[in-house]
């Protein structure tokens, strides 16, 4: 575990809170042969969001960093804000991580680990390497479908604005966080995300958040994504729920 | 531990939901066990296909083949040996195994026995085992490798250097470059290997190593061993008929490397369900979250005494 996280560490110093500050550049994306932005690579985020979406001085394991929610605060309801720290103080174990659940969205997509984009007519694909984590995005003009559903990934509709890419996803569980330090939601989170190339190798990640169960109002996470460059690079595995089950199998 | 009781329920819940969902949604309906239509196993499949006339794919952008689609699986998963009797009535099926042209994988004596020794372990209650809990089949841990993820079935695609595999169960998904790069170091072992792609003539070549050998070939014990080099076939045979071949190359473990021969077929090929013409979302692949609601199993498991399942070397390089 631990020479990951000091890569990571290393790497999340070098582009100091670029989140929020991109404006979508006039950059003209590719072309898919179906004529949308052609957002097809692999991709992964370089901050520190995976254990704090929020400011957070740095501890055992924990690398320091500037969060990616615009204006920093999260407007929990109070009660809200009580589980919240509640969730922080207790995350070893609650912390659904932990146990090698499907993440949910946005929080795979700030995960250390990459995921590649392959875009098709009647849907984006995102192929995330934690957990093999496959999302459709669908984009044949079918609505949600009706509700009440428990998806851990949510249901994910797409439309092109210009060049963004913006997916509509709902029909969440409530077991899901958003960070590793319990930041949290209900079955009721709406996210609306907004992914807009800036340049080749580029795309800004916009986040809306809403919930009126645990949040007074919607707020926003910012990010860049960025394209890995190197000649072979690929989405490999992380099987994560292989490696508890054999390793709790094993402790016994 | 009463939130943990209704934790459980609610993702017990919600994976029954969406797997039914998901079937509606793919317009199958619920199979009762040992009624299932099965596909021809090798022998008929490879005999048929010598029949087929030659057919000239459809080509994408590029002039490849174009095998993009739903395909539907490959086989029940149950024994690729398959002498599955559903009772004392029913004559055991087909091999899945093309060649050696006997149906049996060709294992060397040493391996033969350790595949006994697991079948001999699975406590199913089937003639001829020990009584010992050895191991369970790692799938009951929603864990897939090569060739077993297409028993399903998976939806293929094509894009510039790419061909992508995706599957509803488990949500697995498999990106197999076509540039010809380099494989990482043998050292580095994965559950799904790493598979790279080239075009042979009008056939999909797909050759995958650097499995961890942790998963076994089916569900009754078959295993290969972390040496292994798989080499899968795609060739589209007819419009609606994927021919895919899997050679197993493993020398510490088998006599000879070794073939197997399925048949798949376009998913909504066989008419009925009206597709989406009647279902808007009939072609849409929903959330089959696995280990999110396998608690029990696993823990079960555990429980009855089953152990863990650890790589098979080969005697000479243990």
């Amino acid at each position: 575990m631990k020479p990951r996280f000091l890569l990571i560490a290393a790497l999340a110093c070098l582009p100091a809170a670029l989140a929020g500050q991109a404006p979508p550049a006039a950059y003209t994306p590719p072309r898919t042969p179906d004529g949308h932005p052609d957002l097809q690579g692999v991709w992964q985020v370089l901050n520190t969001a995976a254990w704090n979406i929020q400011d957070h001085n740095a501890e055992l394991d924990v690398p320091a960093g500037r969060g990616v929610v615009v204006g920093n605060a999260i407007p929990y309801r109070p009660e809200a804000l009580e589980k919240k720290k509640q969730n922080y103080a207790d995350r070893a174990t609650l912390d659904p991580e932990r146990k090698c659940w499907l993440p949910g969205v946005p929080r795979i997509t700030y995960m250390p680990y990459p995921f590649q984009i392959v875009q098709q007519a009647d849907k984006v694909n995102i192929l995330y390497e934690y957990n093999h984590t496959l999302r459709h995005i669908y984009m044949n003009g079918n609505p949600h479908p009706e509700g009440p559903i428990d998806w851990w990934m949510g249901d994910s509709r797409g439309t092109w604005d210009g060049n963004t890419l913006v997916v509509d996803v709902v029909h969440f569980t409530d077991q899901t966080w958003l960070d590793r330090a319990g930041n949290f939601h209900s079955e009721q989170l709406h996210v609306v995300e907004r992914y807009t190339p800036t340049d080749r190798d580029h795309m800004l990640y916009e986040v809306t958040i809403e919930d009126p169960k645990v949040f007074t109002r919607p707020w926003k996470m910012s990010m860049p994504l960025y394209r890995r460059v190197e000649s072979e690079a690929e989405v490999l595995e992380y099987e994560c729920y292989a490696y508890l089950i054999e390793e709790n199998w094993n402790k016994r | 531990m009463k939130s943990d009781r209704t934790l459980v329920v609610a993702v017990a819940v919600a994976a029954v939901v969406s797997l039914s969902a998901a079937m509606a949604a793919s317009g199958q309906g619920f199979v009762a066990p040992g009624t299932t239509k099965k596909g021809p196993g090798a022998r008929t499949w490879v005999a048929e296909r010598a029949k087929l006339p030659p057919y000239s794919p459809p080509r994408m952008a590029d002039g490849k083949p174009n095998l993009e689609g739903r395909w539907g699986g490959s086989s029940s998963g149950d024994d690729i040996e398959e002498t599955e009797q559903v009772d004392a009535t029913t004559p055991p099926w087909e091999s899945y195994v093309s060649n050696p042209a006997d149906g049996r994988i060709p294992y060397q004596p040493w391996a033969l026995a350790e595949r006994n020794r697991h079948r001999a372990g699975l406590a199913r209650g089937v003639t001829g085992e020990s009584g010992e809990r050895l191991y369970t089949d790692p799938q009951t841990y929603c864990l897939k490798s090569v060739p077993r993820y297409a028993q399903r079935g998976f939806e293929l695609i094509q894009t510039p250097g790419y061909v992508t595999q995706m599957l509803v169960w488990g949500h697995y998904h498999r990106r197999i470059p076509l540039d010809n790069r380099s494989r990482p170091g043998a050292e580095a072992k994965f559950w799904m290997g790493v598979p790279r792609g080239r075009w042979d003539g009008d056939t999909l070549v797909v050759e995958s190593t650097n499995f961890n050998g942790k998963m076994w070939l089916d569900s009754v014990g078959n295993f290969v061993s972390p040496n292994v080099r798989i080499t899968e076939r795609f060739r589209l045979v007819e419009a609606s008929t994927l021919d895919y071949e899997v050679t197993i190359d493993d020398p510490g473990v088998f006599t000879q490397p070794w073939t197997l021969s399925y048949r798949l077929r376009r998913q909504g090929a066989g008419g009925g369900g009206g597709g989406a013409a009647r279902d808007p979302y009939a072609n849409e692949g929903w959330e089959h979250a696995c280990h999110e609601g396998n608690t029990h199993h696993v823990e079960g498991t555990q429980r009855l005494g089953f152990k863990w399942f650890t790589p098979v070397l080969p005697p000479a390089t243990r």
